[in-house]
């Protein structure tokens, strides 16, 4: 489990995550990185058999609410954040060259 | 009339002052930001006022009043609200630059709540940036000082929050605490600042960070101020399914005395073995034996598993922080100002977050997505979420012998601006006693310790965690501790 994370490791996370990172921030991202990842390490060694994973915070299940389309919260308000429009619609680029 | 004085209000005062006519919603209000005006260059907790909104709200709770309308004890009441949450038609940057031109589209479940109760929204407070940070040091505008001394620092995140209520720049504020952000700045400014059982209070309008920690919580003057202000805005809402429909009684608002010095303490050995700050030791002493004078039994109890709970937050966060904050693509929200030609989509999407995002924010993503990246999954997501199971097992276990857990709020008092900013895990280890009831899911309140100030002195905060749902054992008993030092 004692990953050391390297910096072409690092450049995959970065463009996974969409993030342009310059050189001395991935620099100091692998520095921290290790001292925190290192700090995960005293997890290794901690047995953790008969829990199960907890997903989520809450242990309420099946939470519904009618099947309402006529409430809608705020159909046009977000259109007035978008940087392009045409017709009412977001324009952005190609999403395939 | 004697003029408004907005010092040191609490709801209640501010309350009665205005039912017995001492000054209107409207003079408090223009006081508070002619107030915020003269002060907030030097303390920096609002990001953005609410003032023309503000005021004529102000004006139709005084007709309201006049007219002998039905009205609650928030109403005309000047509330700090952190800009993490949406108030419709105000901004909502969530420190971040990369929402620097987003202006809310809806209000947030507990917004509509305290607009129905006819409170006043002064403005949007300084955080750490979306939420991530223990100083307000990772705000993308500008850094809070701590009212107390003003080369340190706030606390964080809600930071600005508890400067503007600490400085009396607003009656009460509201923050989110996802690992002690609206605890440690509270405890670090000398206020109360109360974290809610995991779903008590509705997230819906709170810009999510870890949406399996997550809680709106009021900073107020007081504990009484605290049990009013949530009693407002907790409750279930059909846009938040983690929402629960609870019954809490009229205990919440009023405790009985009887009841509550029934109640079993419990002081985790854990809590008290760690590195204390000398005055923190001392501050917490101090509480045990006022509340002895109560009659209170305490308990000792252990925690054997919570020192891991800051590792397993720091798995767990970053992962769902890392999914939340997909969203932020410099497009949805508005673009930020910096791009003029992007060659392609991705390329807006890598410019974009690359410059939108801080330094603190991009190393959470980038822990986030690592974590839960093939190869590694297992191994820290998986793993980080059994051992929360055996932290929320441990509470669990205790919760049997006793019915409140006491300890300090932070290892320390308010650190200086700068000392921690380079050092992540320096950091993150401040939170060491706030993060592991966020893991758990349980209500937990800092209360400001009542202790003789020398000079120079800063505030401490002590933590009162209950049971889920018994926000009014904390409440009571925080209410009760007040008590003992009234005549002081």
């Amino acid at each position: 489990m004692a990953a050391i994370i390297n910096k072409k490791e690092l450049k995959h996370i970065a463009s996974l995550a969409r993030l342009n990172l310059t050189e001395r921030e991935e620099e100091k991202l692998l520095k921290d990185l290790q001292n925190i990842l290192g700090y995960f390490n005293e997890l290794q060694t901690l047995d953790v058999s008969g829990f199960s994973p907890m997903a989520g915070g809450t242990s309420l299940r099946n939470i519904f609410r009618e099947d309402d389309s006529s409430k809608n919260t705020n159909l046009s308000s977000g259109v007035h954040a978008f940087p392009e429009t045409e017709g009412g619609y977001l324009k952005i680029p190609p999403v395939f060259e | 009339m004697p003029s408004f004085d907005l010092k040191n209000l609490t709801i209640k005062k501010y309350s009665e002052g205005l039912q017995k006519k001492e000054f209107t919603a409207l003079e408090a209000t223009q006081a508070f930001f002619n107030f915020i005006k003269e002060t907030d260059k030097r303390i920096g907790a609002y990001l953005s006022l609410n003032e023309e909104n503000a005021i004529k709200e102000s004006e139709r709770v005084d007709l309201a009043f006049a007219k002998d309308e039905p009205l609650g004890v928030l109403a005309g009441v000047p509330l700090a609200i952190k800009d993490n949450i949406l108030i419709k038609n105000l901004p909502a940057t969530a420190g971040s630059r990369i929402l620097e031109n987003y202006t809310a589209s809806y209000d947030a479940g507990v917004i509509q709540k305290l607009k129905s109760e006819r409170a006043i929204f002064l403005g949007k407070t300084n955080l750490d940036e979306f939420a991530m940070g223990s100083s307000t040091e990772n705000s993308g505008f500008h850094i809070t000082y701590n009212p107390y001394d003003n080369q340190r620092v706030p606390g964080g995140s809600s930071g600005g929050s508890a400067a503007a209520v600490a400085s009396d720049q607003a009656v009460a504020s509201l923050g989110s605490d996802t690992a002690g952000s609206v605890r440690q700045p509270a405890a670090f400014c000398g206020v109360v600042g109360l974290k809610p059982t995991y779903g008590a209070v509705s997230r819906s309008g709170l810009i999510a960070m870890a949406s399996s920690l997550d809680q709106i919580g009021p900073i107020t003057k007081t504990v009484e101020d605290a049990a009013i202000v949530f009693d407002a805005i907790r409750g279930e809402d059909p846009l938040d399914a983690t929402a629960a429909k609870v019954n809490y009684g009229k205990e919440l608002l009023n405790p009985d005395f009887k009841k509550i010095t029934k109640l079993t303490i419990g002081l985790p050995d854990e809590f008290f073995k760690k590195d204390l700050a000398k005055e923190v030791e001392e501050a917490i002493d101090k509480v045990i034996s006022d509340l002895r004078t109560l009659k209170i039994e305490f308990k000792r109890i252990s925690l054997p598993h919570a020192r891991y709970a800051l590792s397993c937050y720091y798995i767990i966060s970053p992962a769902e922080v890392s999914a939340n904050l997909a969203r932020f693509d410099g497009i949805r929200y508005s673009r930020i100002k910096s791009q003029s030609s992007p060659k392609n989509l991705l390329d807006i999407y890598l410019t974009q977050r690359g410059e939108g995002f801080g330094t603190e924010t991009k190393r959470r993503i980038i822990l986030g997505t690592f974590v839960l990246s093939s190869g590694y999954h297992d191994a820290y997501y998986t793993k980080a979420q059994q051992v929360r199971s055996m932290v929320k097992d441990d509470f669990v276990k205790a919760f049997k012998e006793v019915d409140v857990i006491l300890g300090p709020t932070t290892p320390t008092p308010a650190f200086k601006i700068g000392e921690k900013i380079s050092d992540p895990l320096s950091m993150y280890l401040s939170d060491i006693f706030t993060v592991p009831v966020n893991i758990a899911g349980l209500p937990s309140i800092s209360i400001p310790v009542r202790r003789p100030l020398e000079e120079n002195s800063l505030p401490i905060g002590f933590q009162l965690i209950g049971k889920a749902w018994r926000e009014a054992d904390i409440l009571g008993l925080g209410q009760f501790y007040e008590k003992i030092h009234q005549s002081n």
